[in-house]
């Protein structure tokens, strides 16, 4: 081996641990949040004096709670249909008219909410929700989320629709498919992994998302981050510790499904 | 019946007019070759009788029916495209049976249909592969079979061949044009490549710049080329400057840069004036290549020969021989003819080889000349 190989290595090396301590310390905090959900007293501390399941069973027994966590996952579907069906077609519908001044300016009219403050956002939704009657709906906070989520799934869809081999498309047409059928059996088939990954993406937006659903929710609608929020205020007890793990899990587990999606087909060929 | 009539097409990109006036009758059964270089418009012109793209102006019609507005999946066209555009997420037999699932047809039909193509394209046995696994050889002919499978009125074929090595392509070729005289199809099938359209072509449309210059038999356009581009693109010719020192009845005198005046002989009188400057096109198949005799002389001395009465004229220049490329079947001498660069062939390198520096002699008939004018336009002699 050569010195130059050594100090190679060696560099690596440095750059690797470099890293992984940055993750690790960065991760910490998450470890931190699970460990104290064991607790079996009444106040947050790291380490707990004592472990128990006793949050999680109070967690199982609040109705506040659970009501609470059917809200976050009834809103997350619906943005992630929305802003999936939204994001999609913008992006197709772009690469269709990628010459006209309506694809030129999808972009920028798509990118524009994700650059209003949500503050200022929650406000004026909460007006004009109640303007028009949706004040206290799942609606009004599925929509302010769509707005959020649908630029997101758009620029996935914008880069899976960069490598579709477009040609696929005239010659479903040549062979006498039209608009829709060319779409479902030639254009979909490709990119459904990119739209499985938008919608995730757009459902974990939706329940992650804290200060329009503190201005659109009411009592019947509010959503995890929201109520965690008011608990917070008043104590903060293990049982946040409990919803944010629980919140985690359901990250990571979107994240592993994701990942499986994308990667299925280059699994089955490493496999066959 | 599957004649197709292009009237005055036209289709502009933004500022760019990609064809212009394109109009042409396809006769039915027909196998024509829109020939052209690349940016031609000849692949836009073919798209637009696929209903892929909208003409900006004029009618494309089938069989008489004016198809100009019907989109693609409402033609009875089909198209093999140049990379062949098979759908990686369905199987080879899924392929091909794609256009008739989406006419209705059954399944157990379509499965037939599907496997007798795939036969017809020596293709039996791969219906079950990942087309993504094939040769570029293989995917041409599932791409083949996925268009003919739906027993278009029309055959489209969009450069399908450009990617496949000479050997494969030459082989198609063949096939093509076998499957073409077993159908009795219309075809269109476009290329950048003459010998290609030699091959395949009942007759050739040759595009340039957008417009359809030149449509007719193969032997017609290589022999009776309109302008000087489809002469140059056809094949590798020396071009001649000269300029018309006399023009009579018979025949037109000028002056070349290859130091001798030159007879071209006439039928009609051509419409010339003296002092006209012309383009010669002197192909290498009509030079007969000689070495000097010993006393060699000044190419002058014996180059102008007069008119024969049958209406031929033997003229011959001498000059040096430059280089020689040995190019298989041919043998091709460069030599240097009183300052200007002309190129011969010959197919028997055997007989009297010359190398660089060797004296050399050319000789032509007259009546072999094309001539052009600086516009590119034919002189017809």
């Amino acid at each position: 081996m050569t010195s130059t190989l050594h100090r190679e290595t060696l560099e690596n090396a440095v750059f690797r641990a470099g890293y992984g301590a940055l993750l690790v310390f960065m991760l910490l905090p998450l470890l931190v949040v699970v460990v104290t959900s064991f607790s079996a007293s009444r106040r947050v501390a790291f380490p707990p004096d004592s472990y128990s399941f006793v949050w999680y069973v109070d967690f199982f027994d609040s109705t506040q709670w659970l009501d609470a966590f059917t809200n976050s996952i009834v809103i997350g579907v619906g943005t992630a249909l929305l802003a999936t069906v939204l994001g999609v077609l913008g992006a197709f519908g772009q690469e269709l008219e990628t010459d006209s001044v309506v694809g030129s300016v999808v972009a920028p009219v798509v990118l524009i909410p994700l650059l209003i403050p949500p503050v200022i956002l929650g406000i004026t939704l909460l007006l004009y929700f109640n303007e028009v009657g949706l004040r206290g709906s799942y609606a009004s906070i599925i929509l302010a989320h769509t707005l959020w989520a649908t630029p997101l799934v758009y620029f996935v869809m914008r880069s899976v629709f960069s490598r579709f081999d477009w040609q696929q498309l005239d010659a479903a047409h040549d062979l006498g498919a039209g608009p829709v059928r060319s779409f479902v059996y030639v254009v979909l088939p490709n990119v459904k992994h990119g739209i499985f990954v938008g919608g995730l993406l757009a459902f974990i937006i939706s329940l992650q998302e804290f200060v329009m659903a503190l201005f659109l929710s009411t009592p019947g609608t509010e959503t995890i981050p929201v109520l965690a929020w008011t608990e917070i205020r008043q104590a903060l007890d293990p049982m946040v510790s409990v919803v944010s793990t629980f919140l985690i899990l359901i990250s990571i587990g979107a994240i592993i499904v994701a990942a499986i999606a994308t990667n299925l087909e280059w699994v089955s060929k490493q496999l066959s | 019946m599957s004649e197709i009539t292009l009237h005055d097409l036209e289709k502009q990109y933004g500022e760019t007019t990609a064809v212009e006036e394109v109009s042409v009758e396809i006769e039915d059964g027909e196998l024509l070759c829109l020939l052209g270089p690349s940016g031609s418009g000849k692949s836009t012109t073919l798209r637009m009788i696929a209903g892929l793209e909208t003409p900006t102006s004029g009618e494309i019609s089938i069989n008489g029916d004016d198809v100009t507005d019907d989109p693609a999946y409402e033609r009875t066209t089909s198209t093999v495209f140049q990379d062949w555009a098979l759908f990686p997420h369905k199987t080879v037999r899924e392929n091909v049976e794609f256009g008739l699932k989406m006419r209705g047809v059954p399944a157990d039909e379509r499965a037939q249909r599907a496997e007798s193509m795939l036969e017809r394209v020596q293709m039996d046995g791969y219906g079950d592969d990942d087309p993504t696994n094939l040769s570029g050889g293989q995917k041409q002919r599932v791409a083949l079979a996925r268009s003919l499978a739906v027993n278009p009125d029309v055959l489209l074929l969009d450069e399908p061949l450009s990617n496949l090595d000479k050997r494969l392509r030459e082989d198609m070729q063949i096939e093509l044009r076998e499957i073409h005289e077993d159908l009795d199809e219309t075809f269109v099938h476009v290329t950048h490549d003459q010998d290609e359209a030699f091959t395949l072509a009942d007759r050739i449309g040759i595009m340039d710049q957008g417009e359809l210059i030149q449509v007719g038999d193969p032997d017609e356009v290589y022999e009776n080329p309109k302008n000087q581009f489809i002469e140059s693109f056809l094949g590798d010719t020396n071009f001649v400057n000269s300029r018309v020192t006399r023009a009579t009845a018979d025949a037109v005198y000028v002056d070349t840069d290859l130091g001798t005046e030159l007879v071209l002989p006439t039928d009609a009188e051509p419409a010339v004036d003296e002092g006209t400057a012309l383009t010669l096109s002197l192909r290498p198949e009509i030079l007969s290549i000689d070495q000097p005799s010993a006393d060699g002389g000044t190419a002058a001395a014996d180059a102008s020969e007069q008119l024969a009465t049958d209406g031929s004229s033997r003229t011959a220049v001498t000059g040096t021989v430059e280089n020689v490329v040995y190019r298989g079947s041919t043998v091709r001498y460069s030599a240097d003819i009183d300052g200007t660069s002309m190129f011969a062939e010959r197919t028997d390198a055997s007989t009297g080889a010359l190398s660089a520096d060797d004296q050399i002699r050319l000789e032509w008939n007259g009546a072999d000349v094309l001539a052009f004018r600086e516009d590119g336009t034919r002189v017809s002699l």
